[in-house]
């Protein structure tokens, strides 16, 4: 255990939760909320394309909140940081492609076993490893690239809604600018549901219904663990982590535990997999809201992690519900709170990825992360880090820092 | 005549580099707009002929008049905006729009105010512009890795080994590699490939506002912003005084003479100007005037020769031109996002006008790169623009902070 970083503790955490808690951080931790509760929304259409039952897809979606959200109250009331916890949406499309092919059981398997590389990995302290030769530039490139699309889906509704797209827009930067002590993210939601309910957004289509996740007994077999296991494994450690430790970091929190947070994601995974569920892990998009300028003072940005939390674990039983209600939305609502909310994280993502080291690493990072190139069934976001991290090595070695190799250089000077 | 005392082998070395990276890497961007408007090979032979032509007459003139070696070419940022608004702009409203943004450089250029304008934009939002319309090439060399990964990984390979050997040769280097690999993995035929004179063909223009707000002012933006600026700080930098307004003036009268043959505004040389105006073409300032005329003269020869050049594209794979045109293009991508996300000072606005840009969204017929500017222009004035009484704002933020 001695890898693992050392917290604040949780005794005096209530206590710091009401003390800490503001306007600024409570509506970022609402936003991040109901973009966590909007995710949903993707692992429901990825089940329906893999042709899931309905009644799976809920119980996964329902675990999904209930699971995550217990451990995404434990991990940023514990270090005080901003460190959401959700699940991995490459992971997920990976799993309801793999169900049909190999079964539930077995892929709930695959995912026990990954969730134990994880954990071994963290608890190995091998994070700091896996980071320094993923540098920094390159992991920022490739959260950068997966942060575009929300950005770009707030730009698209302009097109065919730009009444109510433009409204929301410019409210963001008229409150943004003329009424500061506000937090002008809620400004837009308000402006937004507002202009929903005036031109008579159809709320009928909304039902209620109370549904907790059930305990499912996973099965082992190779072939899932190397269509489905594997890769979720490098997903979660390669990805994820380096996605997430890289955004906290980003935002000043220079001591974000990588190791911990890699081993708590992985021991979630684990028990993930008897829940109907594919990962436990930090959720960049989420952290971004979380830890970005807009969730206010620096050092209370934590309490908005542990809003998410909340959020999820009291929204998850009664998911059907508001996923009725998302649906009551139009789509765009959500895409446009979750860009604006995210367009400073965008901001500062590329100023980390194109401040100097690694510049043609990091390019191509960004680059691939956009393309949504998949190869071998693996998606994008991976081979960012991966050809970004090997491109650069191929033409700017100087800038990898490995720590070790000054020594040896002494020695031979 | 001084021109044959100071002839030299590099200066004309340097001239002939120039040029040929021209055709290797940016006229990719410009044959895949001839794609998207789906035009027939003879009329994008004239293309190709309106632009080298275009290049030749006013580089060679340049050159020759100002004794400075002013590399001229045509706008690849323009050329790039083509590709997002063909085919819904017609051919008339595309030489409509040529011919407007002409005009209005010309006008730039008469009354000399091209610094006091440059100036006047900021700079975060015309390069978070510039990277938004060359983002998608770059993206677009990964998208063709998935349904041609062996060219495409060859070709990135080979981009990044001569990069780091020898920068300068580096995209010709790549467009020998690039044919081989298409041949030998893809089965390109070049049989097609034969010497052939360009004829030019005329196009009536069309004026419509569609062309001139999607087209014909972004057109100047980029030309202003990603050609003349960067190829007059190039010149400015190797040592050359020259102002800004007889090459404004020149470059488009050129572009107006050849815009109803399909040629895009004629400007000064960004990526290729570098080659003409270094040492490396001559070790005498003073003489390096000839790379820039005999930079013109293998123009002369490409656009006579356009027919054979387009021949060669239409030969390979539609994947290889992307693959070739969005590594030509990674430099200035690279460059153009680092400019606007190096600068913290109005970086959202910034990052608003890229993804705006990037987004490809269209609305009421006009592109993308406009509602960038617009939405772009919009937040820089709500969010960073100095309040009236800036002093109590200053004084609110530092209480903020």
């Amino acid at each position: 255990m001695k890898h693992i970083e050392k917290g604040v503790g949780l005794m005096s955490a209530p206590r710091d939760f009401i003390r800490d808690l503001n306007a600024d951080n409570l509506s970022a931790g609402l936003v991040a909320g109901i973009f966590g509760l909007s995710a949903g929304i993707i692992h429901i259409s990825a089940g329906t394309a893999a042709g899931l039952p309905q009644e799976f897809t809920l119980l996964w979606v329902i675990s999904y909140l209930m699971i995550n959200g217990l451990f995404g109250l434990f991990l940023p009331a514990y270090y005080r940081l901003p460190l959401p916890m959700a699940n991995s949406i490459p992971g997920a499309l990976l799993f309801a492609a793999i169900i049909p092919v190999v079964g539930l059981n077995e892929a709930l398997g695959a995912t026990l076993i990954a969730g134990a590389i994880s954990l071994v990995v963290g608890l190995a302290g091998m994070m700091s490893l896996v980071m320094r030769l993923i540098p920094m530039p390159i992991v920022m490139g490739m959260v950068a690239g997966i942060l575009l699309k929300f950005g770009i889906n707030m730009v698209m509704p302009l097109q065919n809604a730009m009444l109510p797209a433009a409204v929301m827009i410019l409210s963001f930067f008229f409150a943004a600018r003329y009424l500061r002590p506000v937090p002008p993210l809620v400004v837009t939601l308000l402006v937004g549901v507002a202009y929903m309910a005036l031109s008579g957004a159809d709320l009928s289509s909304v039902e209620f219904s109370v549904r907790f996740p059930e305990f499912i007994m996973p099965a082992f077999t190779l072939d899932a663990f190397l269509a489905y296991g594997l890769p979720l494994a490098l997903i979660l450690v390669g990805m994820e982590t380096p996605a997430g430790v890289g955004l906290v970091k980003g935002m000043g929190y220079k001591e974000a535990p990588a190791n911990a947070i890699t081993a708590l994601g992985g021991f979630g995974t684990m028990v993930s997999a008897f829940f109907n569920l594919h990962s436990t892990c930090i959720a960049a998009p989420m952290t971004g809201i979380c830890s970005g300028p807009e969730a206010g003072s620096h050092d209370k940005r934590w309490v908005a992690a542990v809003v998410v939390g909340i959020i999820f674990v009291v929204a998850a039983p009664f998911y059907g519900f508001v996923f009725s209600l998302i649906e009551a939305m139009p789509s765009y609502f959500i895409a446009i709170i979750a860009g604006l909310a995210l367009l400073r994280v965008i901001g500062s993502a590329m100023h980390m990825t194109f401040s100097g080291k690694h510049e043609v690493g990091a390019m191509f990072s960004f680059l691939i992360a956009v393309s949504g190139l998949q190869i071998l069934g693996i998606g994008s976001s991976f081979w960012a880090l991966v050809l970004g991290a090997g491109l650069s090595m191929l033409v700017e070695f100087k800038d990898f820092d490995f720590g070790f190799e000054r020594p040896r250089f002494r020695k031979a000077g | 005549m001084r021109l044959h005392q100071d002839w030299s082998l590099p200066a004309v070395t340097a001239g002939f580099v120039a040029v040929l990276v021209s055709y290797a890497g940016p006229l990719a961007i410009f044959f895949q707009a001839a794609q998207s408007a789906e035009i027939s090979g003879a009329m994008m032979t004239s293309w190709v002929w309106a632009i080298s032509m275009g290049a030749a007459v006013s580089g060679i003139g340049l050159s020759l008049w100002l004794r400075v070696p002013v590399v001229t070419a045509w706008s690849a940022p323009g050329t790039a905006l083509l590709v997002t608004l063909f085919p819904e702009l017609s051919l008339g409203e595309a030489v409509g729009a040529y011919l407007t943004a002409a005009s209005v450089l010309l006008v730039i250029g008469i009354t000399g105010s091209f610094d006091r304008i440059i100036r006047t934009i900021p700079p975060g939002i015309a390069s978070a512009m510039m990277a938004g319309i060359l983002f998608q090439f770059g993206v677009g060399v990964f998208v063709s890795l998935e349904s041609v990964p062996a060219l495409a990984i060859g070709m990135l390979l080979a981009y990044l080994v001569f990069k780091r050997l020898t920068p300068r040769y580096s995209l010709v280097l790549l467009l020998i590699v690039g044919v081989v690999l298409a041949v030998v993995l893809e089965g390109a035929s070049l049989e097609g490939v034969t010497l052939a004179l360009a004829s030019p063909q005329l196009i009536r223009p069309e004026w419509t506002w569609q062309g001139t707000l999607s087209l014909a002012i972004p057109l100047v933006l980029v030309s202003l912003t990603g050609q003349f600026l960067p190829g007059m700080a190039i010149l400015r930098t190797s040592g050359y005084n020259t102002p800004a307004r007889p090459i404004v003036t020149v470059a488009s009268l050129t572009s107006l003479a050849t815009a109803c043959f399909g040629g895009i505004t004629t400007v000064v040389a960004a990526i290729t100007a570098a080659i003409c105006t270094s040492p490396e073409a001559h070790e005498d300032p003073d003489k390096r005037y000839v790379a820039g005329v005999a930079n013109g003269v293998f123009y002369l020869v490409g656009g006579t020769f356009a027919g054979t050049i387009v021949a060669l594209f239409t030969s390979l794979p539609g994947e290889f031109v992307a693959v070739l045109a969005g590594l030509a293009l990674i430099g200035a991508i690279t460059s153009n996002v680092s400019a606007f996300a190096a600068q913290k000072d109005h970086l959202e606005a910034s990052v608003i006008t890229f993804i705006a840009t990037a987004s490809g969204m269209s609305f009421l017929g006009l592109g993308s790169a406009f509602w960038g500017v617009v939405v772009g222009a919009l937040a820089y004035a709500l969010l960073h623009r100095p309040l009236a009484i800036p002093r109590r704002r200053a004084a609110t933020e530092n209480t903020r902070r």
